[in-house]
């Protein structure tokens, strides 16, 4: 049984949770609409792999419901990964096969496998289909692993950490691959990494995960909307109040900064009221928001 | 769909196998062939054949279950459209037919070398080879349980040395004079331990593939 939400949810997790020894996964909501590429941003051991195995169904979540392409995991992951492709940085073909031997076995699995577009892929990567697994190296090894995932033609590509281990040029064809995909609208994609730059790059949304917990969840040009570091030139005999809407505030003698999450012009008014000067607004990069987040929540869970 | 991908992840683990397949038969049946060179002969050609097939079990096993986990293959394997518990379940009938077919072709023609009418070998040890071919599978299907049950490399060399001991064992048994001595005759003789083994045989190959059937149904996590 397909649920109803199939045609909006590229796969829905809701109050997600699983615990290990040492690590617990709490509650975790995460969306995705059909079409977009979202992601996963943490720093290592946030639990962004744990969230994809559950997604993919190879953990069993302790409490909560995973979703994927509509159908119900782990009950019906069998039959979701028919349209779901999957690739992870830990993640290995068999040693002592060739390339082309992979790329028979996972045709013969896969209707919509594009042969045409796994030659094009094959050539593109300048990979050898009669090379041994054995003799690739690791950017390679996850070129023919994206080949073999792309090649399916999956309406749903989850990739955890691909880029990480990779050299730039390898990064950088890998990045291209996955923008050239995207254009089709039908196709979503799930990017889990700690390389903010690369998600920047490609995604439509953006989700921030840390110590087990999603710290926040927004599409991307929110994010970089909402969040400014301001500059500010205080003069003396000067206090600024406590604003609403302030991650951190960093005082100098007469100069601040202060960064803020929901900024809106009317906030220089408010700033120039309280007899501050406004000497500079900058946009802050993702990498910035995401420690920016990371650190507040922290802070939130200590206090 | 499902059964297509379920028997096409059996056909990949024997295609991966294959060497292991070879080499098995290859060695078996030479050194089953240098067995009726005289006593030295015997002595060489049984120790090769008795390593082809012991140790090609545990290659098997730990190539197919422990080298995949090390090889971070499964991770791959676990992508393609199947379930964590269907998976395991092609694993293990993989894991069965990969050392079934050595196994069948080297007991067809050790029981042939030994039952064919112009023989000179005594057709009494027949039975003494099946007591250690079915000592042989049910090694292989009692390690091939427990490995799937093994996280760790430790375990499973723990399980290895485990089963090692049991075949010495088990060899100085089945060589004491008095259980030997009586099935080195011209006759097909069923001695009572004779029957007793290839009982107890049988019970553990079922009981060792029932209790992984039974882990692999009450496990949820894959990974």
């Amino acid at each position: 049984m397909i649920m109803n939400d199939v045609a909006h949810n590229a796969f829905a997790l809701r109050g997600v949770s699983k615990a290990f020894r040492y690590f617990r996964l709490e509650g975790l909501n995460l969306e995705l609409p059909m079409g977009q590429i979202m992601g996963l941003v943490g720093p290592n051991g946030a639990g962004k792999s744990t969230a994809i195995r559950l997604l993919m169904g190879l953990l069993a979540p302790e409490a909560g419901t995973v979703e994927l392409l509509g159908r119900r995991i782990p009950e019906q992951v069998a039959d979701a990964k028919r349209e779901v492709a999957f690739v992870a940085d830990d993640m290995r073909l068999y040693n002592h096969a060739k390339l082309g031997w992979h790329m028979r076995f996972v045709a013969s699995l896969y209707p919509e496998w594009d042969e045409q577009y796994a030659q094009k892929l094959l050539q593109h990567f300048n990979l050898r289909a009669d090379q041994y697994v054995k003799g690739l190296s690791r950017g390679e090894h996850v070129k023919a692993l994206l080949l073999l995932a792309l090649a399916r033609r999956p309406k749903l590509l989850v990739l955890d950490e691909p880029t990480s281990g990779l050299d730039p040029v390898a990064r950088h064809e890998l990045l291209s691959e996955l923008m050239q995909i995207v254009r089709d609208d039908s196709r979503s994609i799930l990017f889990s990494s700690h390389n903010t730059q690369d998600v920047e790059r490609i995604c439509d949304q953006i989700a921030f995960i840390d110590r087990g917990h999603l710290v926040d969840a927004r599409d991307k040009e929110s994010f970089l909307e909402r969040w400014r570091r301001i500059s500010l030139e205080i003069p003396a005999g000067v206090t600024l109040p406590r604003l609403k809407d302030v991650v951190d505030l960093t005082l100098s003698e007469r100069l601040a900064t202060l960064t803020t999450d929901r900024y809106e012009p009317a906030l220089h008014a408010t700033l120039e009221q309280c007899g501050a000067r406004v000497t500079d607004v900058q946009r802050m990069s993702l990498e910035e928001i995401f420690v920016a987040t990371v650190m507040r929540s922290r802070a939130e869970v200590q206090s | 769909m499902k059964r297509s991908v379920f028997w096409a992840l059996v056909r990949k683990d024997l295609y991966l196998m294959r060497g292991i397949i070879f080499m098995m038969i290859v060695v078996g049946l030479a050194a089953f062939s240098v067995t009726g060179l005289g006593n030295v002969g015997l002595a060489i050609g049984g120790l090769i054949f008795l390593t082809a097939n012991i140790a090609g079990g545990i290659f098997m096993a730990m190539a197919m279950l422990i080298g995949e986990r090390k090889e971070m293959a499964r991770a791959f394997a676990l992508s393609l459209p199947i379930s964590g518990q269907s998976y395991d379940r092609a694993k293990l009938t993989a894991g069965y037919m990969a050392y079934l077919i050595p196994w069948v072709i080297i007991t067809a023609v050790v029981l042939c070398g030994f039952l064919w009418p112009d023989s000179d070998a005594p057709r009494g040890m027949a039975v003494y080879a099946m007591i250690l071919q079915g000592f042989a599978l049910a090694m292989y299907s009692v390690l091939l349980a427990a490995l799937f049950g093994v996280t760790t490399d430790g375990m499973g060399a723990l399980i290895i040395i485990g089963s090692n001991i049991m075949f010495s064992l088990f060899m100085m048994k089945l060589n004491q004079p008095e259980i030997a001595g009586p099935l080195r005759t011209s006759q097909i003789v069923w001695t009572p331990f004779a029957q007793r083994m290839l009982a107890g045989e049988i019970i553990a190959i079922a009981l060792s593939a029932a209790i992984a059937l039974f882990v692999m149904s009450r496990r949820r996590d894959y990974i």
